[in-house]
């Protein structure tokens, strides 16, 4: 406790450098908290995106549907039947459930055409699931039986659309023969999610069943729990209920590659902080090796009184250590600061992607609103000060090392 | 049996590829509650000498025995320990820990031993300062004394673990002659109370005068070993 308290005592010598490298500490945390806040808020908008516009809380398909989905072929499709709605809504936390049918279009405008996916919606119970109708920017939702369709602005500005237009949609039978849509555009949408706005139409389910001569079949359900932490296991329980080809799958299922580049960026972040933590490090060497030199008369004091080599790194571990702390608190408080603004303000999309429409393979766009967890304060605060008291162990070592009669006279 | 008994004592330096003798055979003995003072001329090895005596350098040649105890082939861990529990230090310049108060400067030595409940501690180190006239003082920094003030702290530095010997090197060469006389005064009446044997290096006349044995240092040799009753 002694050393603990001269150790403390003296951070007091040199004040304004104590300050300045704990700054350099905080700095590493602050920035460390802020990209680790916006991460979670983009995490956070991002499932929410995905859940609440693309996947639901769980799909159900038949597997070899799903390994495929992308490709948009009107292959291996589900006939609704009452037996699996039924063991559907057994699910545990089930709210909604609604039956979308997929599938690939050329939309034309008569000058250009785009692929883009055609999504085929139950009216009357889309909605329970998803929030596509609270994103509308202008005009209503299709009705149901009719050739009504919606977009996304930004598609519409792209291929050139006002609303009360008309887009043809070439589409592929189930027999691979060609049909058109001629949809007329009654609402546009303006949702965060970014490719949704510029790559989807959606139409009442079934007029796209009629004209891809599919009858009644779907793709896939979509099921809305009343918890998407319930959704990883509901899932499992739901596919061992049902009789196969059919398989349920959550939305993290849905969203693999998204978790995927999450998990990336986590990584990324840890990097970033360690980067900054390492510059930070050399500042805590620095400041030992330029206290050691200062005291280099008092250190052969202390070996002439018999102090050991390991109480005197000990006496520099612990100014570190100090150093991490004074650091760690002001970049806790500063990190707290920051994302305060940040939650509350939040930050626009744009700005982080250069004013540009990047994504980044994110499925958000507009305002991101930091969040935090308790669990990245500890860890950076912690890390913060372990990294100050091992970057002080070698130049600790160096100064106790120090022959005692050269200390003393400082030769 | 002496305290200390050095034979043969010799040091050499090395500056590049010359060999610089500092010490050129010195046979002495110490006994304990002596007064000694080491004197001599800049260069002659008193610093050198005293360094080896207080196991904090190693002689090129010869034998330092230590209360009985060769400490030729110890490691430095071991000096540490000699010095720790037999030994201390009044420098020069002091060398006290700014930051410390007058109180923890000394306490700071005693804590080294840790043989003390913090009561005993306390009481103790305060004891000492009293005895050394700086018992108002304890809680001044040393930037708050004056050199003599300074002087008598590290004095109850070196004295607070009640070592075998204590050892000063110049102990009067930053002070005015006045403060010179009290730190000097101040060291006898520790010698004599508490018989704890004392040597010094100085080239300061007054210091000499205080001495009961005079040892001159010439060319790193003893040209003069002097008892005086």
């Amino acid at each position: 406790m002694f050393f603990l308290k001269m150790a403390f005592k003296n951070l007091t010598r040199h004040k304004r450098r104590t300050i300045i490298t704990a700054l350099i500490i905080a700095f590493a945390i602050l920035i460390y908290v802020i990209t680790e806040g916006l991460m979670i808020g983009m995490t956070e908008m991002s499932f929410d995106n995905i859940i609440n516009l693309e996947s639901g809380h769980l799909q159900v398909a038949d597997q070899n549907y799903w390994e495929d989905r992308k490709e948009l072929q009107l292959k291996n499709l589900i006939t609704p039947a009452a037996e699996i709605e039924n063991k559907i809504s057994q699910t545990d936390g089930f709210e909604a459930l609604t039956r979308r049918l997929n599938f690939a279009v050329n939309l034309n405008n008569g000058i250009d055409e785009l692929p883009v996916t055609g999504v085929g919606i139950n009216l009357e119970t889309d909605s329970r699931v998803f929030e596509l109708d609270q994103h509308l920017v202008e005009g209503r939702m299709p009705e149901a039986g009719s050739t009504e369709i919606i977009m996304g602005a930004k598609l519409a500005e792209l291929m050139d659309f006002q609303l009360g237009d008309y887009a043809i949609m070439l589409i592929r039978t189930e027999e691979k023969t060609f049909n058109t849509i001629d949809g007329e555009i009654v609402g546009l949408f303006n949702t965060p999610h970014p490719s949704l706005n510029e790559s989807n139409v959606f139409l009442p389910l079934s007029t796209v069943q009629e004209r891809l001569n599919v009858e009644d079949k779907i793709s896939h359900y979509v099921v809305r729990l009343n918890d998407q932490d319930l959704a990883s296991n509901a899932a499992e329980e739901l596919s061992s209920r049902l009789s196969a080809p059919y398989q349920a799958y959550s939305w993290r299922d849905a969203a693999r590659s998204l978790v995927t580049m999450l998990e990336m960026q986590d990584i990324e972040t840890q990097i970033i902080l360690a980067i900054i933590l390492t510059l930070a490090a050399v500042g805590i060497v620095n400041t030992v090796i330029l206290s050691a030199l200062e005291r280099m008369e008092e250190l052969g004091m202390m070996k002439a009184l018999g102090m050991h080599e390991r109480e005197i790194v000990y006496t520099f571990m612990g100014e570190a250590a100090g150093i991490g702390l004074i650091g760690g608190v002001m970049g806790v408080i500063m990190g707290i600061i920051g994302l305060a603004i940040f939650n509350i303000n939040g930050i626009d999309m744009a700005t982080m992607t250069g004013g540009g429409d990047m994504t980044y393979g994110f499925p958000l766009s507009g305002t991101i609103y930091a969040g935090w967890e308790l669990e990245s304060f500890i860890f950076v605060f912690v890390y913060g000060v372990v990294v100050s008291v091992l970057a002080s162990v070698l130049p600790a070592l160096w100064a106790a090392r120090k022959d005692p009669v050269k200390a003393i006279y400082h030769r | 049996m002496s305290l200390i008994k050095l034979t043969g004592l010799e040091k050499i330096y090395q500056q590049g590829k010359i060999e610089v003798p500092a010490l050129r055979g010195i046979d002495m003995e110490i006994e304990s509650g002596e007064f000694t003072t080491i004197f001599g001329p800049s260069g002659s090895g008193k610093t050198t000498l005293l360094n080896m005596i207080g196991c904090l350098d190693k002689s090129t040649a010869g034998e330092i025995v230590f209360d009985g105890h060769s400490i030729n082939d110890l490691n430095s861990k071991e000096l540490a320990e000699v010095r720790r529990y037999n030994l201390g230090f009044v420098f020069q310049s002091y060398n006290l820990i700014p930051v410390l108060t007058a109180f923890e400067n000394v306490e700071f030595a005693i804590r080294l031993i840790d043989k003390h409940s913090k009561k005993e501690r306390r009481d103790k180190v305060m004891s000492l300062l009293e005895e050394v006239g700086l018992g108002d003082m304890a809680d001044r920094r040393p930037n708050e004394l004056s050199g003599g003030q300074k002087q008598r702290v590290a004095i109850a530095r070196a004295l607070i673990k009640e070592p075998k010997l204590v050892l000063a090197d110049e102990p009067t060469a930053n002070l005015d002659s006045e403060t010179s006389k009290e730190v000097l005064e101040l060291m006898k009446e520790m010698n004599e109370e508490l018989n704890t044997t004392f040597i010094f290096s100085t080239h300061d006349p007054q210091v000499m005068d205080y001495a009961r044995r005079l040892i001159e240092i010439k060319d790193g040799k003893i040209s003069k070993d002097q008892r005086r009753d």
